[in-house]
C-alpha cells in the first residue's frame, strides 16, 4: 500500500490549494465598505444572529441509522469477497445463509423503520 | 528508512490531533481533530498490514461516527458553552483525577511490556492485503458465525432504540 | 512507492500530473456544461471569448483570481478558508487509486555510472488492493468539507446547507456501499485492476447446462449486474450534489447551499471538489460495469492490443507505451461519455424536494441494492454450483 504517496499527495494538495487561497486574496485585495458589506447574506435584510437556528432532530437521527447500517454493510465486504473461496471449499450454502439470516434482520430493521415513520420528512 | 518517517510522521500527527481534541477549547475544532486522529490511526492500522481494519475505520470512525458528532456539535450555539466546564474546583479535581488515571494506566501498560518485545519484524507486511481481508472473512463466517448473527441483532436493537428516543414524547422536538 | 529514486520520483511526479490533470479538465467540463445546457435549452452559451468560447475559460480563471476576498463579519476564518482547500483532497486521493490503462515497460538503462531498472509504471496513482475500500473511506471524508464550509460562514443559509448536504450524502452512501457488495460478489475482489481484467473476453454465461458465449458483446460488468448499474450512478450522482439531487444549494430556499459565502478562487475550489468526485464516480463505474480501459471489442482484449502493437513497433517497451496510449483513450472515451451524461441528466431533470430525496434514498434506492445484492450471492453460488 503506497501510504508515502498518499501523505506525499495530500500534502502536495494541501500547499497547492493553500497557495491559491494566498494568491486570491494578495491580487483581490480587500476593499473597505460600510459594516454591512461584511455582514452574512441575508437576503438584502439586516442580519439576524444565527443562534436562533433549531433544527430538525430527523437530521441526528438520519445521521444515527446511517452509522448502524454502515456498519451492516461494511461486514457485507469481506463476506462479498471471500464468498467465491467458501463456494470453492463447498460452505458456500452455509455461508450464505449465515448472511441471508444477517440480512434478515437489517431487513426486518429497515422495514421497522419505515413502518414507524422515523424516515418521514415533512 | 521511509516506512521509519511514514511511521513517524503518522505517529505525530495522530497525538497531535488527539492532544488537540483535548486542549483546544472549541468543541468544533475538537471533533474536526478527532476526525483527524481516526485518519491517521487509520494509515498506522496499514502500516500494520491490517488493511480492510484500516478501511473500515476510515468508513465508519472518520467517515460516519464523528461526522454525526460535528453535525451535532454545529446544531448547538457553542460560543457560550465554550466556558460552562472549564472552571470551578471540583472540574480542576476531576481533571487532575482523569489525567493521573490514564496517565497511570499508560505507564502501567509500558511498564509491563517492557521485557516482553516481541521479535521485530517490519510492519509493513509481506502478506497481501487481500489476503489479509480474506483471513478475516474466513474467521468471522466460519468460527464466529455466531457473534456475527448477535451483532445484526445488537444493532437492530440500537436502531430500535435510537427511533424510540427521538420520538418520545415530552421533549423540545415531540410529536402531537 | 518505488525500489529507487528515479522510480520514486517518477511516481511521485506522476501523482502531481494526476491532480493537475484533473484541476484542468474541470474548467473543460465548465465549459461543456455551459454549451452542453445551452444547446439543450436551444440558447448559445459562451461563445464570444475565442472560437467556440474556448478562451471563456482563459476569462474566468482571470476573472476568479481577481475578485476581491470577502469573508463575513461571523465567519470563523480559519475554517472558511481552510474548507475550499480540504475540499480537493478526497476526491483526488479517490481517483487516483483508478487504473486509467495498461503499464508502461521500461527496460534496464546505465546512466549515472549505475544501472537502472527495468521498471514497470503503472497508468494510475496508487496501485491498492484494497481500491474499493479506500475509495469509499476516502469519499465519505467528503462531508467534512462540507460542514467545515456550512459552519465556518457563519451564515444560516451555509448551516442549513451543510446539514443537509451531509444528511443526503450519507443516505446514499448506504445505497452506494450495498450496489458495489453486487459488484465485489462478482469479481471476489477489492481490487480495480483485476476487475477489469475479470472483464475481458466475450460475454458468456450458463444456460440451460451449457454456456453460451456471445459473439461480438463484451463480458462486461454491466451485463450481470444492470439494476446493480443503475443503483451505483444515481446513488453517485447524490454523492457528488448533482441535479436531480442538489438539494444543498437549492436556489429558491437556501441561496446556494454551504458556498453561499464563497467567492473567487474558494468558489472554483469547491466546483473541482465537485467535479473531481463526478470524475471519480465516472472513472469507478467504467471500471465495475464498462470494462475499465479495456477496448469494447472481445477480441481486442489488453493482452492482445499490447501484442499487436509490440509486433508493430518492434520492442516490447514501445509496443507497451502504445497500447498504453490506446488503453488510456479507450478509458477517456468511456469517461468522458459518463461525464457528459451527468450533464445531460443535470440539465434534463428538476429537482426533487427534499422529503422526495430522503423517501428514494432510504425507503426505494437501499431495499433495491439490498435485493440486488442478495440476487447476485444466490445467482453466484448457483452458477458455481451449475460448473462443478
Amino acid at each position: 500500500m503506497p501510504l508515502g504517496g498518499i501523505i506525499f499527495l495530500a500534502l502536495f494538495i494541501l500547499a497547492f490549494g493553500v497557495f491559491l487561497i494566498f494568491l486570491a486574496r494578495k491580487i483581490g485585495g480587500r476593499k473597505p465598505g460600510p459594516a454591512v458589506k461584511f455582514e452574512a447574506y441575508e437576503c438584502g435584510i439586516t442580519g439576524v444572529a444565527k443562534k436562533d437556528t433549531k433544527i430538525s432532530v430527523k437530521f441526528y437521527l438520519t445521521a444515527i441509522l446511517f452509522i448502524l447500517f454502515d456498519i451492516e454493510i461494511i461486514f457485507m465486504y469481506p463476506w462479498a469477497v471471500t464468498y467465491r473461496d467458501f463456494i470453492a471449499s463447498g460452505q458456500g450454502a452455509f455461508v450464505l445463509s449465515a448472511m441471508f439470516i444477517f440480512l434478515a434482520v437489517f431487513i426486518f430493521g429497515l422495514f421497522w423503520e419505515i413502518k414507524s415513520r422515523a424516515l418521514e420528512w415533512d | 528508512m521511509a516506512d521509519v518517517i511514514v511511521f513517524w510522521f503518522l505517529a505525530l500527527v495522530t497525538v497531535g490531533s488527539g492532544l488537540a481534541v483535548v486542549l483546544l477549547p472549541n468543541p468544533i475544532y475538537c471533533a474536526l481533530c478527532l476526525a483527524m486522529t481516526m485518519v491517521g490511526v487509520s494509515a498506522l492500522f496499514v502500516t500494520l498490514g491490517a488493511y480492510f481494519i484500516a478501511g473500515v475505520q476510515l468508513i465508519v470512525y472518520a467517515g460516519a461516527v464523528l461526522v454525526l458528532f460535528t453535525m451535532v456539535l454545529m446544531l448547538f450555539d457553542l460560543k457560550s458553552e465554550t466556558n460552562a466546564f472549564s472552571r470551578g474546583v471540583i472540574t480542576g479535581a476531576i481533571k487532575v483525577a482523569c489525567a493521573g488515571v490514564l496517565s497511570g494506566l499508560i505507564a502501567g501498560a509500558i511498564v509491563m511490556t517492557l521485557g516482553q518485545r516481541s521479535s521485530v519484524v517490519s510492519p509493513l507486511a509481506e502478506k497481501s492485503a487481500i489476503d489479509s481481508t480474506k483471513a478475516l472473512g474466513k474467521l468471522l463466517f466460519q468460527e464466529n458465525v455466531f457473534a456475527f448473527e448477535a451483532l445484526g441483532v445488537l444493532l437492530l436493537v440500537i436502531a430500535v432504540g435510537t427511533v424510540s428516543l427521538a420520538r418520545s414524547k415530552g421533549g423540545t422536538h415531540a410529536k402531537h | 512507492m518505488g525500489k529507487d529514486t528515479l522510480e520514486i520520483a517518477i511516481n511521485g511526479l506522476k501523482l502531481v500530473l494526476i491532480f493537475l490533470m484533473m484541476v484542468q479538465a474541470v474548467p473543460i467540463l465548465v465549459w461543456l456544461e455551459r454549451r452542453g445546457s445551452a444547446f439543450i435549452q436551444n440558447r448559445f452559451g459562451p461563445n464570444r471569448v475565442g472560437p467556440l468560447g474556448l478562451l471563456q475559460l482563459l476569462a474566468d480563471a482571470v476573472k476568479f483570481l481577481t475578485k476581491e476576498d470577502f469573508y463575513p463579519r461571523t465567519a470563523v476564518k480559519t475554517l472558511f478558508y481552510l474548507a475550499p482547500v480540504f475540499a480537493l483532497i478526497p476526491a483526488t486521493l479517490a481517483f487516483c487509486a483508478i487504473p486509467m490503462s495498461t503499464p508502461i515497460q521500461v527496460a534496464a538503462f546505465d546512466a549515472f555510472g549505475s544501472s537502472w531498472g527495468p521498471y514497470v509504471f503503472k497508468i494510475q496513482g496508487f496501485d491498492i488492493s484494497v481500491g474499493i475500500v479506500y475509495i469509499l473511506g476516502m469519499s465519505s471524508l467528503a462531508a467534512y468539507t462540507i460542514l467545515m464550509a456550512g459552519w465556518g460562514s457563519g451564515s444560516k443559509y451555509s448551516l442549513l446547507g451543510a446539514l443537509r448536504a451531509s444528511a443526503q450524502t450519507i443516505s446514499y452512501e448506504l445505497a452506494l456501499g450495498l450496489s458495489i457488495v453486487g459488484v465485489i460478489l462478482l469479481y471476489g475482489t477489492f481490487d480495480l485492476t483485476s476487475m477489469i481484467q475479470a472483464q475481458e473476453g466475450a460475454l458468456h454465461f450458463q444456460m440451460m447446462g451449457q454456456t453460451v458465449t456471445s459473439q461480438f458483446l463484451p463480458n462486461w460488468g454491466f451485463f450481470y449486474q444492470p439494476l446493480g448499474a443503475v443503483l451505483f450512478f444515481a446513488a453517485t450522482f447524490a454523492e457528488s450534489n448533482r441535479l436531480p439531487f442538489d438539494l444543498a444549494e437549492g436556489e429558491a430556499e437556501l441561496v446556494a447551499g454551504f458556498h453561499t459565502e464563497y467567492g473567487g478562487f474558494k468558489m472554483l475550489m469547491f466546483f473541482i471538489g465537485e467535479y473531481g468526485h463526478m470524475m471519480v464516480a465516472s472513472g469507478l463505474f467504467a471500471a465495475f460495469y464498462l470494462g475499465g480501459y479495456a477496448l469494447p471489442i472481445p477480441s481486442w482484449n489488453p493482452a492482445a492490443v499490447l501484442h499487436w502493437s509490440t509486433e508493430l513497433l518492434g520492442s516490447k517497451e514501445s509496443g507497451s507505451v502504445l497500447a498504453a496510449i490506446i488503453h488510456f483513450l479507450s478509458f477517456n472515451i468511456k469517461f468522458g461519455l459518463l461525464l457528459w451524461i451527468f450533464i445531460w441528466v443535470r440539465w434534463t431533470l428538476p429537482r426533487f424536494r427534499y422529503d422526495q430525496l430522503m423517501d428514494l434514498g432510504w425507503k426505494t434506492m437501499l431495499p433495491w441494492s439490498l435485493a440486488n445484492a442478495m440476487i447476485t450471492a444466490v445467482g453466484v453460488y448457483l452458477a458455481s454450483v451449475a460448473m462443478v
